[in-house]
């Protein structure tokens, strides 16, 4: 499986995430893209990746802005923007995606089970070389969201 | 009659809404609990009384499917209902947990609606019309 057959299942299952629990609608997708040349600049953002392992293995990871973060953490905890600490956004964060990756892995193959490891800050998104990466963007009434996946080589995740 | 219940997930943020969901939802709770693993629920299960476990599978330490195994090889726990919250939609899953003893299964995202009528479920009564 390739990175590109995962990333058409992300905006689906973003949605779902971002419509349930955040409270959030998307409003428009951009197209899939292997740089990450349209994406927002990190130092003025939130990204956080994990590793996803079962039949599929391989890297996800999020991107969003300051802004559009303490929007979505305001709507998940159901608090006011100006009440909410940073910690507490960053946590919302790593949850979101968590969920965005669980929901978008589950759809691969529904009998097969996943692992997904503790989502982790990042400080520079990933670069494409010789890894099968694709970015999916999406703009939500709560600001644009980056989302990335890498897909393992067939073989690599048994040398780890 | 108040309910004691446990939520148990390695997401602080993910407790707060999951609490938030239960103080809505109108459940009489007593004391609602927390533990970031499954460890930290076993210690908060043997020290206090719990009509309810809400966990999650992936945590560390101690994950949510041994959590379930441990509860129910435990004479003096084996009787508290458990209901799994998790990223997995898989269907192989939620088989797995219910198979291991878990009494429900509701996967990320969910709507508040689902969490509150599995909670009446579990524990009794009619959910609120509150969603």
């Amino acid at each position: 499986m390739k990175a590109s057959d995962v990333a058409v299942l992300i905006p689906a299952a973003c949605k779902e995430v971002l419509n349930a629990m955040y409270f959030t609608d998307v409003l428009a997708e951009t197209p899939q893209e292997d740089t990450h040349e349209g994406v927002p600049s990190i130092v003025q953002s939130y990204a956080f990746a994990l590793k996803f392992s079962g039949d599929v293995s391989g890297r996800f990871g999020l991107c969003l802005e300051h802004g559009t973060a303490r929007r979505l953490a305001a709507n998940f905890l159901g608090e006011d923007e100006t009440d909410i600490a940073e910690g507490d956004v960053i946590e919302v964060v790593g949850e979101l995606t968590n969920m965005f990756c669980g929901s978008a892995v589950s759809q691969i193959e529904s009998g097969t089970k996943f692992v997904l490891s503790h989502p982790q800050p990042v400080q520079q998104l990933p670069a494409a070389s010789s890894e099968d990466l694709i970015f999916v963007g999406m703009e939500t009434d709560s600001g644009p969201i980056t989302t990335w996946v890498v897909v393992d080589k067939a073989g690599a995740h048994r040398e780890n | 009659m108040a309910f004691n219940i446990l939520v148990v997930d390695d997401s602080p943020a993910m407790r707060r809404v999951v609490k938030r969901v239960i103080e809505i939802c109108g459940v009489d709770t007593g004391k609602l609990l927390e533990a970031g693993d499954g460890l930290q629920a076993l210690k908060v299960l043997r020290s206090e009384w719990v009509d309810l476990v809400m966990t999650d599978i992936n945590m560390p330490e101690m994950d949510g499917e041994q959590l379930v195994m441990e509860i129910r090889e435990d004479s003096m726990l084996e009787s508290i209902p458990v209901l799994v919250i998790s990223t997995d939609q898989s269907e192989g899953r939620m088989k797995q947990m219910l198979a291991l003893g878990a009494n429900g299964y509701i996967s990320k995202p969910f709507q508040p609606a689902t969490l509150s009528g599995e909670l009446y479920r579990l524990l009794g009564g009619a959910p609120n019309e509150s969603f």
